[in-house]
């Protein structure tokens, strides 16, 4: 129950999205090195980020845990159209694909993965909730290697989305699909850090508590997308020294940000030796996900 | 590691809101499906259903809380959670459409006034509908909305577990949920996976499945149930990438799912007394199935088959037969499908070498498996039990 939990890899890919929706076909046939038909742009971004995060090279027992907060928006927004608007009954294929661990699916296949996959999302804390799924699978033994996934698409046109998402029409949009490959140590690579913990809070009290209880020196916090001001401000103030890491200034709006700080942090030289993520719900619940760079 | 029991449960299918009713008809041959018309645009289509028994409401939205909230009471208050207990237990949920019923009837309504209006206007998260049903019943702990077609509730009853046996949670809720709704009716008729007939899994007549819909919830905690000691002892999740709308028919990845969670529960084949099966009741399926099945068991358990009874719950499926089939073993009996998969060598399907069980008999505590395959490749095989001994006090 005991062995830390080693990030071994990282692999993202963003884009802002200004009016039309990028046709990723092509990006995801020079990523994967294979052609794929009839999948859509959710499942194009999940082989992407997965392939990129393995470089296609994985244990063929590492598990699946692939989160987002709006699903395969883009299919399930074209079929409800064409059934209550066109009277055009789903189509098998795209009917199937509906299920959101579709996606998880043609990962398992692409990569050869003979494991466990789960889809498991959360209104606030999507890729927090499937981290938290993967690191006790890991700490458990049920596992021992992971890949951790989180997908949000937009869909077109952006006015419509902005309505659907209840955001400001200026919004600044993107797409992400943000991976980790979790591990237990006996993988035998070198490790870019590790995963120390994730946790839930019933209250900003719980978490403030426990902060104090880490070893959190050299650390750089991330504030998460549903964190009030308030909230931000009070935490900032009672944690000390604690450096401010921006993954967010650059990045249009989707719902699954927290997938990306991770690999971002990671990516970043020199920021600090290890990171506390947080983020909040709309009824003062909290999520901390707490990393530290390899020594 | 922390122990982990089942504490409370209730459910709420086409047999019934209460355990009698539902005792009563698991005990009477199943019978065929009724009908809902599924209306889309300016068309409708007549289509097989196991609707739930009431509550006689017609908007989609407080049907669905109005099922889901009673389900969920009666469970907690069956494990006799505390207000501070609940306060810190995490959610479960387990189903392949969420609130799309809701969402559904939200465009329709819009569609009306303007036939341009938005579609997912209302609600476009998938995380909103646990979200609300945590907050309605005042859990805070941690929700996760697990959403692997048929498999969802196993697998989210897996994690839950987990995370008590893991001392991260005390208390879990896992949570079934499955309603009518026409994207998912016009979809798997489309696919030609439905039956106007009574589900006959595993027979050599069988045509295809009915679906239904189906609430359950499950409390589970790391203290001593006061009265049945059921306890999920081992489970297996595997992605079959052999095709996305069927497992491998030559019940390999079912043999290997199996397998898992036999070695998980620390089990050998010959410590099964029953398996309920998935049994959806189509030709592939019940192939790969039995296929699997022989792989792993020389001799046979006993083998019963729930579809028949309340349909295929499709997300929810996994959490209902369970306590379905809970429930009749608490009442000392293994439900059976009389004329239904009888594979003898007179009259049955010889060729898939399994047969269901035909009469009803008694069943001790034991330890039972429960098979769950999904689109997706998502398969998964939970082992429960009720053998007291087997708990570590």
């Amino acid at each position: 129950m005991s062995a830390p939990i080693q990030i071994y890899a990282s692999g993202d890919h963003y884009h802002p999205v200004s009016e039309a929706l990028p046709d990723l076909k092509e990006l995801t046939q020079q990523v994967t090195g294979k052609s794929f038909r009839r999948i859509g742009r959710f499942i194009q971004l999940a082989m992407i980020g997965a392939a990129r995060c393995t470089n296609l090279s994985v244990p063929k027992e590492s598990a699946v845990y692939l989160s987002s907060g709006r699903g395969d928006l883009e299919l399930t927004v074209e079929i409800m159209t064409e059934l209550f608007a066109r009277a055009q009954t789903p189509k098998p294929l795209g009917f199937v694909n509906t299920v959101s661990n579709a996606a998880c699916f043609y990962v398992a296949q692409l990569l050869g993965l003979q494991s466990r996959s789960n889809y498991v999302c959360n209104r606030y804390f999507a890729f927090e909730s499937v981290l938290q799924l993967a690191r006790n699978d890991l700490m458990m033994g049920n596992v021992n290697s992971a890949l951790i996934g989180s997908i949000d698409v937009c869909t077109h046109p952006l006015t419509d989305h902005r309505q659907r998402l209840h955001l400001s029409p200026h919004t600044e949009m993107g797409e992400g699909s943000h991976w980790l490959w979790l591990g237990t140590e006996d993988i035998n690579r070198p490790a870019l850090g590790e995963l120390v913990d994730t946790r839930h809070f019933n209250h900003r009290d719980e978490l403030l508590q426990w902060t104090r209880t880490q070893s959190i020196a050299s650390l750089a916090l991330s504030r998460g997308q549903f964190v009030g001001d308030q909230d931000w401000q009070f935490i900032v103030s009672h944690i000390d020294h604690a450096a401010i890491f921006d993954y967010r200034s650059n990045r249009g709006w989707y719902d699954s940000h927290s997938g990306a700080v991770i690999g971002d942090f990671f990516r970043s030289a020199d920021v600090a030796t290890s990171l506390l993520h947080i983020n909040a719900d709309d009824c003062g619940r909290f999520n901390a996900i707490f990393v530290k760079h390899s020594s | 590691m922390q122990s982990c029991y089942f504490l409370g449960s209730a459910l709420h299918t086409s047999l019934g809101a209460d355990s009698a009713s539902q005792l009563r008809a698991l005990q009477q041959p199943p019978t065929a499906p009724g009908s809902v018309i599924v209306h889309y645009a300016d068309k409708s289509q007549t289509l097989p259903y196991k609707l739930l028994t009431g509550p006689n409401v017609e908007d989609a939205s407080k049907r669905l809380n109005q099922v889901v909230d009673a389900v969920i009471t009666q469970a907690l208050e069956a494990a006799q959670l505390s207000t501070n207990e609940r306060a810190a237990t995490g959610l479960f949920l387990g189903t392949s459409s969420f609130n799309i019923n809701v969402v559904e009837q939200d465009y329709r309504n819009d569609l009306l006034h303007d036939s341009h209006a938005l579609v997912m206007a209302h609600c476009s998260s998938q995380g909103i509908f646990g979200h609300e049903v945590r907050k309605r019943h005042g859990l805070n702990g941690p929700d996760f909305s697990f959403n692997t077609a048929c498999t969802a509730s196993a697998n989210a009853l897996i994690y839950a577990d987990a995370m008590v046996r893991s001392g991260r949670l005390k208390h879990a809720l896992v949570l079934g949920v499955e309603m009518c709704n026409s994207l998912t009716a016009l979809g798997f008729h489309g696919l030609q996976l439905l039956t106007l007939d009574t589900m006959k899994p595993f027979d050599k007549s069988r045509n295809g499945l009915v679906l239904g819909e189906g609430v359950s919830a499950l409390v589970l905690g790391n203290r001593n149930p006061s009265k049945h000691h059921w306890h999920l002892r081992g489970s297996a999740n595997l992605c079959d990438t052999h095709g996305i709308s069927a497992t491998n028919p030559d019940g390999s990845v079912v043999a290997k799912v199996i397998d898992m969670a036999l070695h998980h529960a620390h089990l050998q084949p010959t410590d099964i007394a029953a398996i309920k099966v998935h049994g959806t009741a189509s030709l592939l399926n019940d192939e790969a199935e039995a296929a699997g099945m022989r792989h792993v068991f020389s001799t046979m358990p006993a083998l019963c088959a729930i579809k028949p009874f309340i349909g295929h719950t499709l997300g929810a499926c996994g959490l209902n037969e369970l306590l379905l089939f809970c429930a009749a073993a608490n009442d000392d009996f293994l439900i059976a499908t009389p004329g239904i998969g009888n594979n003898s060598v007179e009259q049955g399907d010889t060729k898939l070498g399994v047969s269901l069980n035909q009469t009803q008999c008694t069943l001790p505590p034991g330890n039972f498996l429960m098979n769950y395959f999904g689109f997706g490749g998502n398969n998964t095989a939970l082992v429960i039990s009720n053998i007291r001994a087997n708990i570590k006090e």
